[in-house]
């Protein structure tokens, strides 16, 4: 009895994952092309890094400072001159970007059916994201899923990995070896145990690496509006707790939302990570343009790491 | 069976569930309503949220009980309950001997015992076993079981007989049917009153079959009876018996003549317990002399009826004295004692004031049956002629010695009289006053015991002849006649030979006087009776004449003709009806002898049932109900209602405004919705006929009449009207639209000028509301034409006859505010308002047609040739049918004739409409319009 029970159970999960990959893979299309927008709105805006550094392509002559060593000098052109130039090249280290998208069952909560889930725009962000950077010249990867390419299709590839990932795909980013120059994007709602979470940043910070940890979070998820008598479970994990009222435990919930995210601010802002908390009921772009921005100012520092990058504030995306 | 409701169960063991239901409650008030799941992402961070103190949710208390009660009713449902459930009779399943009481007290609900009959033998058919029927009233020699539909057929055969039969006639007939099928039980379907005979069969019945005894009494109304109708000088008094407290505890006796016609109704009500109250009808002694049977009103049964025949008839004496000081010594009088021993049986009219004749004269025309002369001596001539011929007619005439009679000479006493009176025991005598001695056997005395105590001092003596013998009815001691009489052709002259005063004997002292006297009324008016005091029957009267029934009562208290078994009754027959004899009138028409059911002195007791020692199970009227379905709809509401209240609960109103409950509401809007646009509809349907009405008498001038319910007439005030019509347009510039019928209590009446109103003697008089709406109509200008149409029924009569149409108009008047009245005047605008006219014929010439009276004519006015009030009379009566003058086929043919039918009479009649419409229409100013050629003149043109 308990066998079939079981399997009844495991053929219920079956299913469930069959249709939430489904349901992604309807989706993915839609998001595509979501992401390719949003990505060429940001693009116009931003230029790559016109700059001096080390790349193949020529630069600039510059004069000769004293004290440089003396390789540098161009003697060819030096020598139409009475001054000693030196050949600089354009900067183009390729930098690679890790994107995780958080793809797990929690991320299909919404609250409103108005408003797309939690993964879409997680997705949305992680292609457009993936997009620009790799316009941009670097390289983008997923944890565990897509090595870092710079590939001109890198959405469709992207998108590729993903619909063929896990069918129960985990919240976090798996534990990876990223190099201490790369970069890591998580895009998730971060509703895992407060621990779980500052671990797998402090983990992943380790190498040196820098981070960007956007919270994607329903209105819902903040404002707890609900009361009477309701049984909440976790879409993942199976935990369910029954609560009498619950708009008595409103307040409890806010400021404990407050308290996890603290401490996830605390741990980012220790390892020079930033912090984001995004809404799903706000515009996906927003987000994008600060993201990209800081993900560039963060690069521009990348010889001389700044310890600390400026947390933003809470309320603003 | 629950006590006193006619409720039962089918399977009434279901309903120990009923136990359960604390267990329940317990159950519910554990068990919390079922959260509402939400997968929540955060859901972890609810973990570590201290758990809150919250008081444990339970299910509020009324969706418990709600539920408990859904429970209840389930439970209910399922144990089968029925109202009015049929008679459970014998549980056993055996055989039924059914005992039905069918005497009269069971008539007045004989359906229900019917009913029950029906039942028990439909059980019995269901069982496939035998029933015997054996009826009070009728019963059986031998009986035997029946097959159900025999015993159908012997039920449909069945009647409550009229009179009370005797229960333990049935005893021998079901006592040798337990002994031949010892395993039949009994239903006693009872009436539940005991008239003398109840304990005894309910004894008797237990020691016939012990045990197995089932009765069905009560739950619907008990049996009421008359009896002892007595009609005494204040009125006609009858008692009103009832067994027990189910009976009517108040009523009303209708009084009926021979024919059946009512001559006047009495309330009777019971105390609480009371199984007797009178009834008291105050009518007038010539009405209550007419009253042939008493009924209770509503109470179909012999006993209900109380038949009265001439012995309750009261008569109106008159008396005449002869004396004139009778007044200052009233106990001196022979008239005081003649009304005092009058007074028990009949009305006593005094001639007071004026001579002996003129009295006689006005007896006589008050056709008084019966006329006493105490000591009246010479009649004048013409009045002793009329009482001769009154005499002949069939009055009786009483005369009493004195000093007057026995001076006189006249030819109005029995015998032949000596001259002078004769004095026994005085001071001049040598004989002792004399005793009574013997009454005649053929005389109306003959019943009467001779009194020891009268004794008489004077009397007039009478020439002895040989006729004197049969003619005295009463004679002394000594032989001498006390009492004489005879009869002249249908009437009777009796003389008492002593005077009605003390003065000659203590005779009129005596009981025995006042049993004469009764005696001597009664045969006033009644041919029988009379002749069977006079000689000429003597030879015939047998030793036990016998009256052959003429109309009898059935159970149910209707007249009915004999039938084979009703016997002739003795003529001196008393007492209660008996099967023999049943309730009714015997003999010929003019000397009906009255049976009732009660004898005077019987009693309804309720019916003991304490020997049987059994249940007793009421009757139920009307068909068993199964309520199961009633319960199951309740429970199903209930269902409904609680999920209802559970979706509420659990945050329904929340999802209210999702779209899980859109379609709720949706349907929920569309059904309110629904019932909205239907109520709207219907009052956008009645406006819209009110809005009809109004188009249609106010987009043209039209006439209106009143309609009446009575076809012919609202076609004829149709016809008149359309006449009028015509005739209007052909002479004056008012053309108007086909008149229309107005439902004078519904229909808007402020559009119409006027309104034509015949009154019929059948017209019902208005309620209330109706005349008020009249009222405002006429307040507000409008004129009603009341026609009566009858001037030529009253015209033929007396002057001042009131026609009913006539009375009906004038309680349909009485209603209203009507203001003074008067027959048009000479000036009256009416009369010039187009037409000259000097009278106001319709189909007839005679009547008058009142208009409201104009103020009186001032100095000024007297000069003027039209006189009008301020503005127009609002009422115009008339009994000339003005409509029926007016009416013309479609053919233009006028329809009726007229009376008396002069050449020009239906042109004036036109006339007249013409005239009273431009009246009505122009009001005053026609009036004004006379001055026009005096005006212009003083403009100087």
């Amino acid at each position: 009895m308990a066998d079939k029970a079981d399997m009844r159970e495991a053929g219920a999960e079956v299913q469930a994952s069959a249709y939430r990959a489904a349901h992604l893979v309807a989706a993915m299309p839609r998001l595509v092309l979501e992401a390719r927008r949003i990505a060429a709105s940001v693009y116009h805006g931003v230029h790559g890094r016109r700059r001096a550094g080390p790349g193949e392509n020529f630069w600039q002559y510059r004069r000769f400072l004293d004290g440089e060593p003396a390789n540098r000098v161009d003697w060819r052109r030096s020598a139409r001159d009475n001054v000693l130039f030196v050949r600089e090249r354009e900067w183009e280290a390729a930098h690679t970007i890790w994107i995780w998208p958080d793809c797990s069952p929690s991320m299909l909560f919404t609250s409103d059916p108005k408003i797309a889930p939690k993964r879409d725009r997680a997705l949305v962000l992680g292609f457009a994201l993936g997009e620009l950077l790799v316009r941009g010249g670097e390289r983008v990867g997923i944890p565990a899923l897509m090595r870092p390419t710079a590939s001109r299709n890198v959405i469709e590839r992207m998108a590729d990995m993903l619909i063929h990932f896990s069918s129960e795909p985990p919240s976090l980013p798996p534990l990876f070896h990223p190099g201490s120059r790369d970069e890591i994007v998580i895009l998730g709602d971060l509703w895992s145990p407060t621990s779980d979470v500052t671990a797998r940043i402090a983990t992943l910070a380790a190498n040196g690496a820098g981070g960007h940890v956007v919270q994607i979070v329903d209105s819902a998820e903040e404002t707890f509006p609900y009361n009477g008598r309701i049984e909440f479970e976790e879409p993942e994990g199976g935990g369910s707790i029954t609560i009498g009222r619950a708009e008595a435990w409103a307040a409890d919930f806010v400021a404990k939302v407050a308290q996890h995210r603290a401490a996830i601010r605390t741990e980012t802002a220790r390892r020079g990570w930033s912090f984001t908390i995004h809404r799903t009921d706000r515009p996906a772009s927003e987000l994008l343009l600060a993201l990209h921005a800081r993900i560039n100012s963060a690069s521009d520092m990348l010889p001389q790491r700044q310890p600390a990058t400026q947390p933003v504030e809470e309320a603003a995306l | 069976m629950i006590a006193g409701l006619p409720l039962a169960f089918t399977a009434p063991f279901i309903l120990l569930g009923l136990i359960a239901l604390p267990l329940l409650w317990w159950l519910l008030r554990l068990v919390p309503p079922r959260p509402r799941r939400v997968a929540f992402p955060p859901t972890r961070i609810l973990f570590e949220i201290e758990p809150k103190e919250e008081t444990p949710a339970r299910t509020p208390w009324w969706l418990t009980l709600l539920r408990l009660l859904l429970a209840a009713l389930i439970i209910i449902a399922a144990a089968g309950p029925l109202w009015n459930p049929p008679p459970a009779g014998s549980r056993a399943g055996g055989p039924v001997a059914l005992v039905i009481d069918s005497g009269w007290p069971a008539a007045a609900q004989w359906e229900s015992r019917m009913a029950a009959a029906e039942a028990i033998v439909a059980r019995a058919e269901a069982d496939g076993v035998g029933i015997a029927v054996l009826a009070s009233g009728a019963p059986p020699k031998e009986t035997s079981l029946l097959r159900p539909g025999e015993a159908r057929e012997a039920l449909r055969l069945l009647a409550p007989v009229p009179h009370t039969p005797d229960r333990n006639e049935l005893l021998l007939p079901l006592g040798r049917l337990l002994a031949a099928a010892p395993a039949v039980s009994v239903v006693w379907l009872s009436d539940g009153a005991d008239l003398g005979d109840g304990e005894k069969f309910a004894t008797a019945l237990n020691q016939l079959a012990p045990g197995r005894v089932s009765v069905v009494s009560g739950g619907i109304p008990g049996a009421v009876a008359l009896t002892a109708a007595d009609n005494a000088a204040a009125g006609l008094s009858v008692k009103v018996l009832r067994a027990e407290d189910s009976a009517p505890a108040q009523g009303v006796v209708r009084a009926r003549d021979l024919r059946g016609l009512p001559l006047g109704d009495a309330n009777f009500m019971f105390e609480a317990g009371a199984t007797e109250t009178d009834a008291r009808f105050d009518l007038p002694v010539e009405i209550r002399n007419d009253i042939a049977r008493l009924e209770i009103a509503g109470e179909r049964s012999a006993g209900a009826v109380t038949l009265l025949d001439k012995r309750w008839r009261r008569r109106t004496v008159g008396v005449v004295s002869g004396s004139t000081v009778d007044t200052a010594q009233p106990l001196l009088a022979g008239t005081f004692y003649l009304s005092r021993a009058l007074g028990p049986f009949a009305d006593v009219s005094l001639a007071e004031g004026t001579a002996p004749a003129g009295a006689v004269e006005r007896f006589i025309d008050q056709r008084l049956p019966v006329i006493v002369l105490s000591d009246v001596g010479n009649i004048a001539e013409t009045a002793r002629n009329r009482l001769v011929r009154w005499i002949e007619e069939g009055g009786v005439l009483v005369r009493f010695a004195g000093p007057r009679l026995a001076a006189a000479d006249d030819n109005l006493v029995p015998v032949r009289l000596r001259r002078g009176g004769r004095t026994l025991g005085g001071s001049l005598s040598w004989e002792q006053p004399q005793k009574l001695g013997s009454f005649s056997a053929d005389g109306p005395f003959s019943d009467l015991t001779v009194p020891g105590d009268v004794v008489v001092q004077r009397q007039v003596l009478a020439e002895p002849d040989g006729l004197l013998a049969e003619r005295t009815w009463a004679s002394l001691a000594d032989g001498t006649p006390l009492v004489t009489a005879t009869r002249r052709e249908r009437g009777m002259i009796v003389l008492f030979h002593v005077t009605a005063d003390t003065a000659w004997s203590n005779l009129p002292i005596s009981g025995s006087f006042v049993d004469m006297l009764r005696r001597i009324v009664a045969l006033a008016g009644s041919g029988t009776a009379a002749a069977s005091g006079t000689p000429s029957t003597q030879a015939e009267r047998g030793p036990a004449p016998t009256i052959a029934p003429s109309r009898l009562l059935d159970g149910f208290g209707a007249f009915t003709a004999p039938g084979p078994t009703a016997k002739p009754i003795p003529a001196d027959f008393t007492g209660r009806a008996v099967a023999d004899h049943p309730p009714g009138f015997y003999g010929p028409p003019e000397g009906l002898v009255a049976v009732n059911t009660l004898a005077p002195d019987d009693r309804m007791a309720p019916l003991a049932l304490g020997p049987l020692q059994t249940s007793v199970e009421p009757y139920h009227q009307g068909e068993a109900i199964d309520l199961r379905p009633g319960f199951l709809l309740g429970v199903f509401s209930l269902l409904a209602l609680d999920a209802i209240i559970v979706f509420l609960l659990a945050g329904g109103l929340s999802r209210l405004t999702r779209r899980r409950a859109t379609a709720a509401t949706l349907a929920l809007a569309v059904a309110l919705s629904a019932l909205a646009d239907h109520r709207v509809a219907r009052a956008q349907e009645l406006t819209q006929a009110q809005t009809d009405f109004a188009l249609q008498a106010t987009l043209q001038t039209r006439f209106a009449y009143v309609r009446t319910g009575n076809a012919e007439a609202d076609t004829l005030s149709q016809a008149g009207l359309e006449g009028l019509s015509i005739f209007m347009a052909q002479r004056t510039a008012l053309e108007t639209a086909e008149p229309m019928g107005v439902d004078i209590s519904r229909d808007e009446l402020s559009f119409f000028p006027i309104l034509y109103w015949p009154v019929l003697p059948s017209s019902p008089v208005p309620d209330a509301a109706t005349l008020a709406r009249v009222d405002t109509y006429m307040k507000q200008g409008g004129t009603i034409l009341f026609d009566t149409r009858d001037e030529f029924a009253s015209g033929t009569g007396r002057a001042n006859e009131v026609t009913p149409s006539l009375a009906r108009l004038r309680q349909i008047l009485s209603g209203l505010d009507i203001p003074e009245l008067e027959p048009v005047p000479r000036d009256h605008v009416l009369t010039k308002s187009f037409y000259l006219l000097r009278d106001f014929p319709g189909r007839f010439t005679g009547g008058t047609l009142w208009v409201e009276a104009l103020p009186a004519a001032t100095e000024e006015q007297e000069a003027r040739p039209a006189r009008a009030g301020d503005g127009v009379s609002q009422i115009l009566i008339t009994s000339n049918d003005f409509a029926g003058a007016w009416a013309v086929g479609r053919d233009g043919q006028p329809l009726l004739p007229l009376v008396p039918g002069e050449p020009r009479q239906r042109e004036f009649a036109f006339r007249v409409g013409v005239n009273i419409v431009m009246y009505v229409l122009t009001g005053n100013y026609k009036a004004d319009q006379v001055h026009v050629p005096a005006l212009l003149e003083r403009l100087g043109q």
